[in-house]
C-alpha cells in the first residue's frame, strides 16, 4: 500500500498540512493509519486549530481505505466461482484420482507426504506430463535435481497409442514444452520465481491455450527445513508467507499447487509429516506415502481433505 | 406507624420481584438468541460474546463453525436462527463445495429426498465470506465491515448477528517477524505483533459496540512439541492447556486481556 504523501496528487485534502499531522503522530502510510486508533487521532484533530480541513482529510481516508477492502462475497457467488473455475484435474494415477474424487482441485493446496523413495516425486511428474497432455502448462520447480525428463517420455509414451515413432516424438515434445522446470536452490529463489509468475500471470491473461493449471514444489520441506530452527521467528515468517503465496497464485489464477513433504520421527516413534503443527495449517489437501519395498506396491491414505474423512486409503503400482 | 408501614411497603414490593418466570425467559431468550447443534449446545452464548474453539489441526474446528453457520442461516421453521452470518477466512482454506453439501444434508433431513432449491438458495445467499491474506487484509475489512455489514441488512432485510474468525492466528508469525514498525521507530519499543492485535481488538471492539454480534473464532494450536503430547491425551485437563496456551501465544494473551466475553473453551475430538 501506499505512502500517505503518493495521494496527495490524486486527493487534494491530503496537503502538506495533513501530512505534517499525520506525521506528528507517526502515520507515514496507510498501513499505520490501518493501526492508528481513529477516534483518538480525530479528537486530536479537534484540538488542532485546522481542524475541519483535517477531519474532512481523515474522511478521506477512510473512504479511501473502503475502495481497497477485500470483496465480500455470498454463498451463492462463491459455488459459482468455484464451479465456473475451480476445475478437478486428474493425476494420471488412478488411486490418487479415486481418494481425491478426481484428482487435484484448481485453488487447492495438496500436499504428498512420505519418507524418501515413496513415489512422491513420480506422483508430481506423472501429475506434470497428465496435465501438459491435455494441453495446460505445469511450473515445476524442482529443489533437487529430481526432475526427469526421460520419466515424463516414458509416461507420455505408456499411455499414448501412437503408432508411429514420428506422431509419438511429436506429442512428446509438445508436451515437454508444456512444462517448465525451474531449479529452485533455497526459499527465496522460490520467492522470486514465485512473484514473476504472478506478474506473468496478471499480465498474460489473454493467452488462454497456455494456460498455467498446475503448479509444483518438489519438495517444499527441502526448502523450508533450512531455515527453521533456532529461537527467531523468521524462519517460521517465511514458511507461513510462502504458505499464502502459494494459496494466493492458486486461489486467484485457477491453479492446482502441489508440494511435498518428507517425514521425521516423532515422540512414540511414529514418523509424522515434517515442518511441524504451523505448516499443517497450511495446506488443504494431505496424503501419507508409504511403499511396500517386497511389492512395489505404493500405499496412500488421505490425513487431511477439507471435505471428507480422513483415513480413506488406496494403493498404486502405476509408477513403480 | 407510618415508618412503619412505609417499611413494610418496600418489603412488599421487594418481595414482589420485577417480572414473572415467563417474562424473564421471553427476556432472556431474546437476550441469548443462539442455540447451537452440539458441542456448542452447552455453551451459553449471547449477542456480544467472543467464542474461542482451540484445538490442534485438524479437531474438526471448522466442521463446528460450518454447522454454527448453516444453523444461523436457515429460517426459523427449519430450526435455524433467521441471521446472516460472516465468515473471516484467514487460513484461506474454506471449501464452499463443502458448506453446500452440509446445507442440503441439513435440508434434507427435514423434509424428503428433493430439497428446497429457493430454501437453498436463501441460506445460501445468506452467509457471507471474506478471504484475507494478512493482518492489514484483516483490519481493512474490520473497519470497514460496519458500512458494509449495514448495506448488507437492507438488501437481505435481517441482520448479520454471527462473525466467524477462521483462524485467529493465521498471521501470527508473519507478525512477529515484520519489521514494518521497527525500520523507523526505533524510540517507540513496541513490537508490531503487538501493534497489530490491539488494533484488532480495538476494532473488535468498536465493531460490537456498534454492531452487537456474537464472534466465533478458531485458534489452531502452533506449539507443536507441547501440544502433540496434550491431543493424545484426550481426558486431560482442559482448563490447564487452555491457560498454558493463552500465556504461550500472546497475540490471544491480548485477546484475554481486552475482551469484555465469556472466555468458554471447547476441544472436540473425531
Amino acid at each position: 500500500m501506499a505512502p500517505i504523501k503518493s495521494l496527495e496528487k490524486e486527493y487534494p485534502l491530503i496537503d502538506t498540512n495533513f501530512q505534517s499531522f499525520c506525521a506528528s503522530h507517526a502515520i507515514f502510510s496507510v498501513e499505520d493509519f490501518l493501526l492508528h486508533d481513529i477516534d483518538a487521532l480525530i479528537a486530536l484533530a479537534d484540538n488542532h486549530s485546522a481542524s475541519q480541513t483535517l477531519k474532512q482529510g481523515i474522511d478521506q481516508l477512510l473512504s479511501i481505505i473502503h475502495t481497497l477492502h477485500p470483496p465480500l462475497l455470498n454463498g451463492l457467488q462463491l459455488l459459482e466461482d468455484s464451479q465456473r473455475n475451480k476445475h478437478v484435474l486428474s493425476t494420471g494415477c488412478e488411486g490418487i484420482d479415486a481418494l481425491l474424487g478426481g484428482g487435484l482441485r484448481e485453488g487447492q493446496l495438496t500436499e504428498l507426504v512420505g519418507t524418501s523413495s515413496s513415489g512422491k516425486t513420480q506422483a508430481c511428474l506423472l501429475s506434470a506430463s497428465t496435465v501438459a497432455k491435455h494441453k495446460s502448462s505445469v511450473v515445476y520447480l524442482d529443489t533437487g535435481n529430481s526432475f526427469s525428463p526421460q520419466r515424463i517420455a516414458r509416461f507420455v509414451g505408456q499411455s499414448s497409442g501412437y503408432v508411429s515413432d514420428n506422431q509419438a516424438d511429436h506429442m512428446l515434445k509438445k508436451v515437454l514444452d508444456r512444462i517448465i522446470c525451474y531449479s529452485v536452490f533455497d526459499i527465496y529463489q522460490m520467492f522470486d520465481v514465485l512473484h514473476q509468475l504472478k506478474i506473468n500471470l496478471r499480465s498474460e491473461i489473454v493467452k488462454s491455450n497456455q494456460h498455467v493449471r498446475l503448479l509444483i514444489v518438489d519438495s517444499v520441506s527441502s526448502l523450508i527445513t533450512p531455515i527453521l530452527g533456532g529461537n527467531g521467528p523468521q524462519g517460521h515468517a517465511l514458511m507461513i508467507s510462502a504458505g499464502f503465496l502459494l494459496k494466493k497464485l492458486a486461489h486467484e489464477h485457477n491453479i492446482a499447487v502441489l508440494v511435498t513433504n518428507h517425514v521425521v520421527g516423532g515422540e512414540d516413534g511414529i514418523s509424522k509429516p515434517a515442518l511441524g503443527e504451523s505448516w499443517k495449517s497450511v495446506p488443504h489437501v494431505r496424503l501419507l506415502f508409504s511403499r511396500d519395498c517386497e511389492n512395489n506396491v505404493c500405499n496412500i491414505s488421505m490425513l487431511k481433505h477439507p471435505s471428507m474423512a480422513s483415513g480413506r486409503a488406496a494403493s498404486s503400482t502405476m509408477f513403480l | 406507624m407510618n415508618e412503619k408501614e412505609k417499611e413494610r411497603e418496600e418489603i412488599e414490593k421487594w418481595i414482589e420481584g420485577d417480572e414473572s418466570a415467563a417474562e424473564m425467559l421471553s427476556r432472556v431468550s431474546s437476550v441469548r438468541p443462539f442455540v447451537f447443534p452440539p458441542p456448542l449446545h452447552r455453551v451459553p452464548l449471547r449477542v456480544g460474546n467472543v467464542l474461542e474453539l482451540v484445538g490442534p489441526s485438524p479437531s474438526a474446528k471448522t466442521h463446528i463453525l460450518i454447522h454454527a453457520a448453516i444453523t444461523s442461516v436457515l429460517p426459523k421453521p427449519y430450526g435455524g436462527l433467521d441471521h446472516l452470518v460472516l465468515f473471516l477466512d484467514l487460513d484461506c482454506r474454506f471449501d464452499i463445495t463443502r458448506f453446500s453439501r452440509s446445507l442440503i444434508h441439513r435440508i434434507t433431513r427435514h423434509g424428503t429426498d428433493s430439497y428446497d432449491r429457493t430454501l437453498y438458495d436463501l441460506c445460501m445467499a445468506r452467509f457471507l465470506y471474506v478471504r484475507c491474506y494478512d493482518s492489514f487484509e484483516f483490519l481493512h475489512t474490520l473497519r470497514t465491515l460496519h458500512c458494509r455489514l449495514e448495506k448488507e441488512k437492507e438488501v437481505h432485510g435481517v441482520g448479520v448477528h454471527l462473525l466467524m474468525i477462521d483462524s485467529i492466528g493465521a498471521f501470527h508469525w508473519m507478525d512477529r517477524a515484520s519489521m514494518f514498525l521497527s525500520q523507523r521507530e526505533n524510540n517507540k519499543k513496541k513490537l508490531f505483533l503487538q501493534t497489530v492485535s490491539e488494533a484488532v481488538v480495538q476494532n473488535i471492539r468498536k465493531l460490537l459496540q456498534v454492531h452487537p454480534m456474537l464472534i466465533m473464532a478458531t485458534k489452531s494450536v502452533i506449539f507443536g512439541n507441547i501440544y502433540s503430547k496434550a491431543s493424545n491425551d484426550v481426558k486431560g485437563n482442559m482448563e490447564e492447556r487452555c491457560s498454558k496456551n493463552v500465556t504461550r501465544n500472546h497475540q490471544n494473551f491480548q485477546y484475554r486481556e481486552y475482551m469484555p466475553s465469556v472466555w468458554q473453551v471447547e476441544v472436540f475430538y473425531e
